[in-house]
C-alpha cells in the first residue's frame, strides 16, 4: 500500500519535475558555466570543443595547461569594474518596486470590493480584471504609445488643465511616468487575482466579532484582513516585482533615453553585442539579487510571525 | 479509376511539396506583387520568414536554422555567414540578369568580386524631419549638428529621437566629427562617444520602432533613421492630409549606406529556385516595383527606366555622383571590438 502511494507520488510529480529540470535547472546551469567562458566571434560562445589541426578528428581542446584559455572570471570582473552596472540594477529594482507598490494600493480596493461583491457578479468582474489579455501586449502598450504621446487627447487635455494654473507643458511620452504607468498597467491584473483569492476566503464573522469588541473600522482592516491577506499581498508582489524587473519591451517602446532596465542591457548583450557570457554574468546576478530578496523578505515574514506568537 | 484519380492527386501534391522557395528577408521588403510575378513565372510557391534585425537573422541562423534557400543580409553581416560556411558560392551561369548591376554597387569590401551576394537593395542612414517646423526654426538639415550640436538642439529639445542602434549612432556621431563611420580607434570613438553624451540630455528617445508613426503624428520633429522609412513616413502623412510633410536628405559629413544582398544558403533546400529568384529579382522591372513601393535605393542600372520619377527625384535614394563618394558602408566588426563598443554604448544608454 505505501509503496503504491509512493509510485503514484512519483507519477503524479514527474511530469512537471522532469519539465522542470531539463527547461529550468539545465539551461540555469549551462548559463552559470557560460558565464566562466570567453564570447565568440559570431556570437555564442568561444568552442570548447574543436578540430585537432593534426588529425582533424572534433576532440576536447581544454587541457590542464590551457584551460585558462577557455575559462575565466574576466566577465564577473567586468560586472563590477564600472558602477554602471550595479547602478542600473538599483534603478531597475526601484521601478519594480515602485511598480510593485503601485499595483498593491490599486489593486488591493478593487480585489476587496470584488470579494464582498454578490457572488454572481464576483465571476464577471474578475472577467473584466483579465480581459485586457485578450489582446496582445505590444498592442495595449502601443496604444498607450497613442495615449501618452503629446498629441494624444490625453496629454493634451493634461496640458489644457496645467496652463490654466499657470504650469507648462509636460511631456509624458519617453519619460520615467510613461515607463512606471505602463509598467502598472500590465502588470495590474497580477496583483488583482491572487488578492482576490485571498480576500474571497476571509470570514466574515471574524470582522463582525471584532466590531462587537469595539474595533474602529481603520482597526478592524489593519488587525484583520490585511494580517490575514499576507499570503495573497506576498503572493502578487512576487508576481508583479519578478517579470517587471526583468522587462525590457516597455523600457524600449515608451522609455526615454535614460529609460533602460537591467532587461535591455542583457539583451543587448545577446542580441547586440554578441557577448553571451556577459549577458550570462548579468542574468546569474539578477538571479542572485531576487533570491536575496525572496530570502530577507521569508526572514522578515517567519520573524513577524514570531512576534505574533 | 479511382485509383489512377488518387495517384494523380498524389503526384500533384507532392509536385506541389516540392516547388517551395523559402525566402527569409526584412520585414515589408519584396511587393505582393513581386512575390506573385515570380510564383507565375517558376510554377512554384514563395514562403517567406521575416526578420527585423540583421543580429537576429545571424543569430538564427548561427544557431543551426534550417530550410531557407536565400536570405537578403546587410553588408556587414555577409562575412560573418561566408566565415561561419553558412552560405554558398553563386553560380554565375545561373545569373545572367547580374549585367543589369549598376558596377558601383559591386566588389563591395565585404564580398570581393561578389563571390556569394549580389546587391539587392538599399537604404541610406540620415536624419528625417518635419519640414515645418524645421523651417520655422530656421535649422540646417543637411548636417549632422541637427542631432549632435546642442546649440541647435536647443530650439528641439524633446522632440529628437535617434536610432536604438549603437553601429549607427556612432557612425553619425564619429562622420560629424570627420572620422570614418567604420573608426575603431580608441581616441576617435571616445571623441564620439563625448559628442554624444553632450547631445543626449536633448533627445527624446532612442528609437528605433516607432518613430515612423511619432514623424507623422508630430510628435516629433526630427529623427535619425532610415531613408526608407522617412518615405514611409511621408507617404502616411500625406494619406493622413497633415499639414506637414516628412523631408530627408543626406548630411553633408556623409552617411551610412546599408547594401542588401541576395545569398544563397548552403543548407538550401532549392538551390536551383534560389538561382532562379535572384536572377528574377535582377531583372530591372522587378526590381523597381520594390523601390516605387517602399522607397528604397536601387543598385539596378536596369530598373531606372521603371522608377517612378516622383521616387527618383529623393536624392538620399538617388544621390548624386558626388554624394555616392560620401556614403559609407558599415564593416563587420570582429568580436572585440563589438564587444567594445557594446560597452560604450552601455555607458551612454545609462549616463544621466
Amino acid at each position: 500500500m505505501a509503496k503504491s502511494n509512493r509510485i503514484n507520488k512519483w507519477l503524479i510529480s514527474g511530469p512537471p519535475l522532469l519539465y522542470l529540470i531539463i527547461f529550468f535547472a539545465i539551461p540555469s546551469l549551462i548559463m552559470a558555466f557560460a558565464a566562466f567562458r570567453y564570447p565568440g566571434d559570431y556570437g555564442g560562445l568561444l568552442p570548447l570543443i574543436g578540430p585537432n589541426p593534426d588529425t582533424g578528428a572534433n576532440e576536447l581542446l581544454v587541457t590542464a595547461e590551457n584551460w585558462r584559455d577557455y575559462l575565466t572570471f574576466d566577465n564577473f570582473g567586468l560586472f563590477f569594474s564600472d558602477p554602471i552596472y550595479i547602478e542600473l540594477f538599483l534603478k531597475s529594482f526601484w521601478y519594480a518596486g515602485i511598480t510593485t507598490l503601485a499595483c498593491l494600493l490599486l489593486a488591493y480596493p478593487l480585489a476587496w470590493l470584488i470579494a464582498r461583491s454578490p457572488k454572481k457578479y464576483r465571476d464577471l468582474m474578475i472577467l473584466l480584471v483579465i480581459l485586457p489579455f485578450w489582446s496582445n501586449f505590444l498592442i495595449r502598450v502601443y496604444a498607450w504609445m497613442i495615449i501618452l504621446g503629446p498629441q494624444g487627447y490625453f496629454t493634451m487635455a493634461l496640458n489644457q488643465v496645467l496652463g490654466v494654473v499657470g504650469l507648462g507643458p509636460v511631456q509624458l511620452m519617453f519619460s520615467h511616468f510613461a515607463v512606471i504607468i505602463v509598467l502598472v498597467y500590465v502588470h495590474l491584473p497580477f496583483m488583482v487575482l491572487p488578492l482576490y483569492a485571498n480576500l474571497e476566503k476571509h470570514d466574515m464573522a471574524l470582522l463582525d466579532a471584532a466590531q462587537d469588541l469595539g474595533a474602529s473600522g481603520w482597526q478592524r482592516f489593519w488587525k484583520v484582513t490585511w494580517p490575514l491577506s499576507l499570503p495573497g499581498v506576498w503572493a502578487g508582489a512576487a508576481l508583479v516585482f519578478i517579470p517587471a524587473l526583468g522587462m525590457f519591451a516597455v523600457p524600449d517602446l515608451v522609455g526615454g533615453t535614460d529609460g533602460i532596465m537591467i532587461g535591455n542591457l542583457i539583451k543587448q548583450q545577446f542580441l547586440d553585442s554578441r557577448d553571451w557570457p556577459f549577458g550570462s554574468v548579468l542574468s546569474i546576478m539578477l538571479t542572485l539579487a531576487v533570491l536575496l530578496l525572496a530570502g530577507l523578505a521569508a526572514m522578515v515574514g517567519r520573524g513577524g510571525k514570531r512576534d505574533a506568537l | 479509376m479511382k485509383k489512377f484519380l488518387l495517384a494523380l492527386l498524389l503526384a500533384a501534391g507532392t509536385a506541389n511539396a516540392e516547388d517551395v522557395l523559402h525566402l527569409y528577408n526584412w520585414n515589408n521588403y519584396i511587393t505582393p506583387e513581386t512575390v506573385k510575378n515570380f510564383e507565375a513565372s517558376c510554377k512554384c510557391r514563395v514562403v517567406q520568414d521575416y526578420y527585423g534585425a540583421m543580429e537576429e537573422m545571424l543569430a538564427k541562423l548561427s544557431a543551426g536554422a534550417k530550410g531557407y534557400d536565400v536570405v537578403v543580409p546587410t553588408g556587414f553581416a555577409v562575412q560573418p555567414l561566408v566565415k561561419q560556411g553558412l552560405v554558398q558560392p553563386l553560380d554565375k551561369s545561373k545569373l545572367p540578369n547580374i549585367k543589369n548591376l549598376n558596377p558601383s554597387f559591386m566588389n563591395s569590401a565585404f564580398d570581393k568580386g561578389n563571390q556569394y551576394s549580389v546587391p539587392y537593395a538599399f537604404t541610406t542612414t540620415l536624419v528625417g524631419y518635419n519640414d515645418k517646423k524645421i523651417k520655422e526654426l530656421g535649422i540646417d538639415p543637411s548636417s549632422w549638428a541637427i542631432i549632435f550640436d546642442p546649440a541647435v538642439l536647443a530650439k528641439i529639445k524633446g522632440k529628437v529621437t535617434v536610432l536604438d542602434d549603437s553601429r549607427e549612432v556612432f557612425a553619425a556621431a564619429l562622420m560629424y566629427n570627420g572620422f570614418s563611420a567604420n573608426s575603431t580607434k580608441p581616441e576617435e570613438l571616445k571623441k564620439a562617444q563625448e559628442t554624444i553624451l553632450k547631445a543626449k540630455p536633448f533627445w527624446a528617445a532612442f528609437n528605433g520602432q516607432s518613430y515612423i508613426k511619432e514623424l507623422t503624428l508630430g510628435n516629433i520633429w526630427v529623427a535619425h533613421g532610415y531613408s526608407n522609412d522617412m518615405f514611409q513616413a511621408n507617404t502616411d502623412a500625406k494619406a493622413a492630409k497633415r499639414p506637414f510633410g516628412i523631408a530627408y536628405s543626406l548630411q553633408k559629413e556623409g552617411n551610412t549606406l546599408s547594401l542588401d544582398n541576395m545569398m544563397v544558403l548552403k543548407s538550401a533546400p532549392r538551390p536551383d529556385l534560389a538561382a532562379k529568384f535572384i536572377n528574377f529579382m535582377l531583372d530591372g522591372k522587378n526590381s523597381a516595383q520594390l523601390t516605387n513601393a517602399i522607397g528604397s535605393g536601387n543598385p539596378n542600372a536596369a530598373s531606372q527606366a521603371f522608377v517612378k520619377p516622383e521616387v527618383k527625384a529623393i536624392s538620399a535614394v538617388f544621390p548624386s555622383a558626388d554624394n555616392m563618394k560620401k556614403l559609407q558602408q558599415l564593416n563587420a566588426l570582429e568580436g572585440k571590438a563589438l564587444r567594445d563598443l557594446g560597452r560604450m554604448w552601455t555607458q551612454v544608454k545609462t549616463a544621466k
